[in-house]
């Protein structure tokens, strides 16, 4: 479901969604679904999860203890999973993120033919 | 389980992600069903969502193997005949084996169940028995005296304990009775040292074990029971140990009693209920040897410090025995002195203790071994045929899942696994008949044993063996159809259809067949041998008559009888058996005909010293020869007016005349007697030579001698003389006598409460009994024998059966064109029978290598007996025809219109 045209939507980078996940989660423990919401919308849409690969994501990450699952109830009073960060998964996000930075810095710069005016 | 409950967990998670998306689109103002909609094609693809979440914890492989079980499972079921028959085989072949290996392990592999049963040595390497002088043909001594083994303890440090057991003990039971107890019992009972118990690391059941303490002249005679007797005669009565048991009428207190499970130092059908120390010996047996420095009768089982080379050991303990033998009588000078140099000691491994079983057995057991592996060879070959039919007859099966996208890999691991299915379940067929086979095979093996201390409930490492072959065979045979059935190019075979090339079966197969005819060919002529030679056996002429009469086993001796007191008992009890309406006559004897016992001695006629001749000898009643049925031939028998106080007398056998004598000489009236006293007995009759100890004793010299009379002018006290005791009482009745054992027990008991009965036996039992080797392994080898003829009929039906599904449509051609049906029959069995006589041609020759190997197990026979290969022959081929004929019928009545319409 989204406001957008379909054309300013972008697919999710290979590799980026599990980040993503890990960044989600920093706030606090989320359910699968209210996971997919929060990128979308933090990210005003542009970014789409495709709601079938969030959870083999999910499934890998709990795999490497970056997170863990518990079951909880949702805002709507509803039986679901809920998935917080473990202490490795909020150091490998601070890790990645920086990482991240590095790198879209660095492609910024490669993609940019001139730096913009007034900056 | 985990697997499971996370795959569950996934599944409602998803859901609920759904319901959530759901949730929000109506929210949003959609309508239910679009909402809905909407949320799942967001979504995406469940199912391949919820397979790559579960792909991340690696779950897939156990998935896919349970698909293909239970895909395995559902094609197995859906074709009963070929699994039946493929489970069938399997179970035979593997039970087979596993029957006779559960056999192999318990009597050749197991050890005795003591403590680290690894350290532990036995002082010799044969099963020399039970009391004896003199040194063995190739010098290794196994038998030892009493203070031989006293000196080895003594000097060998390298022991950490080193205990002494009576070499026989079951050819002299004791008579057991419980204070206060009115009958008496003849069981066996073992004398061992002090320190028997502590040797082999064994804790007492209850009460304590014996000490060396116990092992010394004059101490409290003390006993320990086993635990097989203390429960099943005793319940387990903690009140037996402290209780006082008359043994050969000799008070002994129960000292405690043997751990569960243990049933002596070696493996015995009838294994010791007491064991009592070897200085009580000369008491409760009253046998004169147990400190003679010269009669060897105990086995040496030590347990050998951690560290100790054991060559060194061995050698000193060559050493030390040939010092103490030198320092005896017989070895200062002459014939001793020369073969004292050879005199030596093997040290061999004690854990599985005394190995005469294992002896006797092994040859046995290790070529039944084999037949039943020749078995499962063949069952594996039918196996593989069935397999590579189904291959075949597959192809166009796999070939379509190929064209729709199935990987070879999961084609080939899916027929392995129904293959390894199909072994598996085969294996634990396999399992029941071996379960059921190796009762069988125990009561072949040990007829009317009692506790036989080998169970027939498969061990671990049965088990291991029986999993093992089924998979090995599962798996090899299960490669090769999988491997050509997923080779073939989907588009070929699927143009091809199921129209089949006139050969049919292929050569692999066709191989096989050939190699299970030539394999049971071999096995039928082995079994063939092998009942001849029983048949040989049981018909060899004993020279005795056994119908209605009945061999009584006695010990007077037990009974607490003198030596000077058995000529009267002997009167007695020809007397009271004279008094029983029916009984004819009653002899009685040292020993019977045919059984596992022998008393012999060297024998001088006149004098002259003769090339040093062994002679058996039996103390005889006068009725002794009527009551076995042995003809007196020349001169007489023995008479009752042959007492203690007349010329000591004795009837000899044919053969001992014709070795002693010169041919027509008159051997009546010459006197004979051991080296050293040359006139002991005058011969007063010759007699047949009916069968002792074994029919394969050839040439056996026999003589016999009035039970009163000893060798004349001996000077040995009567006290110590053995031979005066009777082993055996041997009935001679007009007609059967129903309750005969019931009327000897009693007749036995009104004489002396404690003349107990050791053994009562029909003549013909005592025979039987003789046989009951060979009986097994001729039976065997025919059920193997038989199973191999089974199998390879079925494996050629198989084939050829599937030679004529193949060709169904060229066949109807053929008829079609005009071909007779008679011609169809023919050409389809001219393939059956080629198969066979190839296998008959690769067997013939395998046989006659193979009879070589069997020879020395066999009675009388040379080579190859052309009749049994005649009758093999005949048989394979008659199961040939058979398996041919059926086949060729089904292809003979195929209508050719309608094979033709079925392209």
């Amino acid at each position: 479901m989204s406001t957008k045209e379909a054309n300013d939507q972008l697919e999710l980078l290979q590799g980026t969604l599990d980040l993503l996940i890990l960044q989600t989660l920093a706030f606090g423990h989320a359910h699968g679904h209210a996971i997919a919401r929060s990128i979308e919308r933090r990210s005003e849409d542009v970014l789409q999860v495709g709601h079938g690969s969030l959870y083999p994501a999910l499934q890998r990450l709990m795999k490497f203890g970056l997170i863990v699952a518990e079951d909880g109830i949702s805002e709507n009073n509803r039986k679901a999973r809920f998935y917080r960060l473990t202490a490795k998964g909020r150091q490998r996000l601070s890790q990645e993120t920086s990482k991240w930075q590095r790198f879209s810095r660095a492609m910024t710069r490669l993609l940019t033919p001139l730096p913009e005016k007034g900056q | 389980m985990l697997w499971k409950s996370r795959k569950d967990r996934l599944e409602d998670e998803i859901q609920t992600h759904i319901d959530f998306e759901t949730q929000e689109n109506i929210e949003a103002g959609m309508t239910p069903e679009k909402a809905r909609h909407a949320a799942m094609r967001k979504f995406g693809n469940v199912l391949l969502a919820k397979d790559n979440a579960r792909e991340i914890w690696g779950w897939q492989w156990l998935e896919r193997l349970w698909q293909d079980v239970v895909f395995s499972s559902r094609i197995l079921r859906k074709s009963p005949g070929y699994t039946v028959v493929a489970v069938l085989t399997l179970a035979l072949g593997i039970g087979a084996n596993a029957a006779i290996f559960s056999l192999v392990h318990a009597v050749l592999m197991k050890n005795l169940p003591v403590g680290d049963a690894k350290s532990l040595v036995r002082i010799g390497n044969n099963g020399d028995c039970c009391v004896g002088q003199g040194i063995p043909e190739d010098g290794s001594v196994s038998y030892f005296p009493t203070a031989a083994w006293q000196l080895l303890k003594k000097s060998t440090p390298e022991f950490e304990e080193l205990a002494a057991i009576q070499a026989g003990f079951e050819w002299r039971p004791v008579t057991v009775r419980r204070d206060g107890a009115k009958e008496a019992r003849s069981v066996m009972g073992e004398f061992v040292s002090g320190n028997y118990f502590r040797t082999f690391g064994l804790q007492p059941q209850a009460g304590r074990l014996l000490t060396d303490s116990d092992d010394v002249a004059g101490a409290p005679m003390v006993a320990i029971m086993s635990y097989e007797t203390w429960q099943h005669d005793y319940a387990g009565n903690p009140s037996i140990i402290g209780s006082t048991f008359w043994v050969n009428t000799k008070p002994v207190t129960i000292a405690g009693i043997a751990p569960e499970g243990f049933f002596g130092d070696r493996l015995s059908s009838t294994p010791p209920e007491f064991y009592f120390p070897i200085e009580t010996m000369p008491v409760l047996a009253s046998v004169p040897y147990v400190h003679d420095p010269r009669t060897q009768w105990l086995y040496m089982i030590g347990r050998v410090k951690p560290g100790v080379y054991q060559p060194a050991l061995q050698e000193k303990l060559s050493v030390l025995i040939r010092q103490y033998m030198a320092a005896n009588k017989p070895y200062y000078s002459g014939k001793g002195k020369a073969e004292l140099p050879k005199v030596h000691v093997v040290l061999t491994p004690g854990g599985g203790g005394i190995q005469n079983m294992q002896e006797s057995y092994g040859t046995n057991l290790r070529m039944l071994m084999a037949l039943s592996g020749l078995v499962l060879l063949i069952a594996c070959a039918n196996i593989a045929n069935l397999l590579l039919v189904r291959g075949m007859a597959r192809k166009a099966e796999v070939s379509v899942r190929t064209a729709l996208g199935a990987a070879r890999g999961r084609i080939i691991r899916q027929l392995l696994t129904e293959s390894v299915v199909l072994s598996l379940v085969g294996g634990m067929a396999g399992l029941v008949v071996a379960y059921l086979g190796t009762k069988m095979l125990l009561a072949l093996a040990f007829p009317g044993a009692q506790n036989v201390p080998i169970h027939a409930s498969p061990s671990i490492a049965v088990l291991g063996f029986a999993c093992g072959v089924s998979l090995v065979t599962g798996v090899l045979f299960g490669v090769a159809p999988a491997w050509i059935a997923a080779q073939g190019e989907p588009a070929d075979v699927l143009r091809s259809g199921s129209r089949a090339t006139a050969f049919g079966a292929s050569l692999l197969q066709r191989g096989l067949v050939v190699l299970q005819a030539a394999l049971s060919l071999v096995l039928l002529i082995g079994a063939g041998m092998f009942s001849r030679s029983l048949y040989k056996l049981q018909d060899t002429d004993l020279k005795l008559e056994s119908t209605n009469r009945y061999i009584v086993h006695i010990n007077p001796q037990a009974a607490g009888y003198k030596q000077t007191q058995v000529e009267e008992l002997y009167r007695t009890i020809e007397d009271r058996f004279h008094g029983i309406p029916g009984v004819e006559k009653a002899g009685i004897s040292s020993y019977t005909p045919m059984e596992d016992n022998n008393n012999s001695d060297g024998v001088q006629i006149d004098g002259k010293t003769g090339p040093g001749t062994q002679s058996s000898w039996i103390k005889v009643n006068s009725e002794y020869f009527d009551s076995v049925g042995t003809h007196v031939v020349m001169g007489r028998g023995i008479t009752p007016q042959d007492t203690s106080a007349s010329r000591p007398v004795a009837g000899v056998s044919r053969t001992f005349v014709k070795h002693l004598f010169n041919p027509g000489e008159n051997p009546v009236g010459h006197l004979f007697g051991s080296p050293g006293s040359t006139d002991s007995f005058q011969i007063v009759g010759v007699v047949e030579d009916t069968v002792y100890t074994t029919v394969y004793w050839k040439d056996h010299l026999m003589y016999f001698v009035p039970f009163g009379q000893r060798p004349f002018g001996s000077k040995d006290p009567i006290e110590e003389d053995m031979s005066m005791y009777a082993g055996a009482i041997v009935l001679k009745t007009t007609r059967p006598i129903s309750d005969m054992e019931a009327l000897t027990r009693k007749t036995l008991a009104s004489i002396n409460p404690n003349l107990t009965v050791v053994k009562f036996e029909t003549f013909d039992q005592q025979i039987s009994d003789q046989f009951s080797h060979e009986r097994l392994v001729a039976r065997l080898t025919i059920l193997f024998g038989g199973l191999a003829l089974l199998l390879a009929t079925i494996g050629l039906y198989g084939v050829t059966a599937y030679t004529v599904a193949l060709r169904t449509s060229e066949i109807g051609i053929r008829m079609a064109l005009g071909a007779k049906r008679s011609r169809v029959i023919a050409m389809i069995m001219r393939g059956a029978m080629i198969q066979a006589a190839l296998g008959l041609a690769i067997g013939i020759p395998t046989a006659l290598l193979c009879v070589r190997f069997i020879e020395s197990q066999l009675y009388d026979m040379k080579g190859m007996d052309v009749g049994i290969l005649v009758l093999s022959i005949t048989t394979l081929v008659l199961a040939a025809c058979i398996a041919g004929l059926i086949p060729a019928r089904r292809a003979a009545t195929i209508d050719p219109a309608q094979a033709l319409r079925m392209e």
